[in-house]
């Protein structure tokens, strides 16, 4: 599924690449690579989608987004497929998942929500709205404990 | 951050360039030198906003499972509940929300069977018991970039 090839430069993209001119000349030096190789090599992890994204990584709170937020709709299983998909259209959610067991029994769709500004009450009121479900919990992050990527390799 | 810097930051979540000389690529888009994108991008990292530059892999695709769990938590052990959750490395994040599930974390682990394994040995470390394990059924979006 994965050669020993593609986990040596996994393993060192799945941090931080280093900033410099070159950066995956730097990968190909720590690994024994050559620089086209390992470039190579990620373009094929991407085209076969493993790397789901390669790039800048921000801190949404120090970027200016202060309103984050889960919400939480509670939908029933034949209308998921057509709520998830009209949450996934705002710019403003970020995930949303189906998931189960329902939290509390109802709560079927999982979203985040970012907003740079104004009241993420306001604008759950309206998808509720344009989805139909007015059943909702909105989840702030009250604290941060962690938040980091996870190590694979 | 000027407009430039937004400028950077929009080009390093979604157009960053798989090439030799990325930052130079990026230069040459906003009109900076090599060195000028290279410093304000320092700078970026320097003061937060960027917390790494590098790849996000799909998770299942490597034959991971993952799983968001919630947790009701008395106030006086959310510490020690904190400690013990945080050091599994498949913990990503971890948040206190305002409902009386008031721990909310993701878990990414090498199979379906090591989650529950997981979670035991945290209900049995902390001594909360009824950890919600709810797995995603269905994905809509998944798109963590901002436009800045």
């Amino acid at each position: 599924m994965i050669t020993e090839e593609e986990i040596a430069v996994a393993s060192c993209i799945q941090e931080d690449i280093s900033l410099e001119r070159r950066p995956f000349a730097a990968i190909g030096v720590r690994i024994g690579m050559e620089e086209g190789d390992v470039i190579d090599t990620i373009n094929g992890l991407r085209e076969r989608g493993i790397i789901r994204k390669f790039g800048a990584i921000v801190r949404h709170r120090k970027a200016g987004y202060s309103e984050n937020a889960m919400i939480l709709w509670a939908v029933p299983e034949e209308d998921l497929e057509k709520a998830g998909r009209s949450l996934a259209s705002y710019r403003e959610i970020s995930h949303c998942y189906g998931r189960t067991p329902p939290f509390e029994g109802k709560y079927t769709l999982f979203s985040m929500l970012h907003l740079a500004k104004g009241e993420a009450e306001e604008l759950v009121r309206k998808i509720s709205e344009t989805i139909a479900i007015n059943d909702y919990l909105i989840l702030r992050s009250e604290e941060e404990y962690k938040k980091t990527s996870m190590g694979y390799f | 951050m000027d407009e430039t810097d937004r400028k950077i930051l929009n080009m390093l979540q979604r157009d960053f360039p798989i090439e030799a000389e990325p930052f130079r690529r990026i230069g040459e888009k906003v009109g900076l030198s090599e060195a000028e994108v290279l410093k304000r991008v320092e700078k970026l990292k320097d003061e937060g906003i960027i917390r790494r530059i590098g790849a996000v892999f799909v998770t299942k695709k490597l034959g991971y499972a993952s799983t968001l769990c919630a947790a009701e938590v008395p106030e006086e052990t959310i510490g020690n509940f904190i400690d013990v959750v945080n050091s599994y490395k498949g913990v990503t994040h971890n948040y206190r929300r305002n409902h009386r599930y008031n721990i909310w974390f993701t878990l990414i682990a090498s199979s379906d069977d090591e989650i529950g394994k997981i979670l035991g040995e945290i209900e049995d470390k902390t001594g909360i018991s009824g950890i919600l394990d709810m797995r995603a059924t269905k994905q809509f979006k998944i798109d963590a970039t901002f436009d800045m």
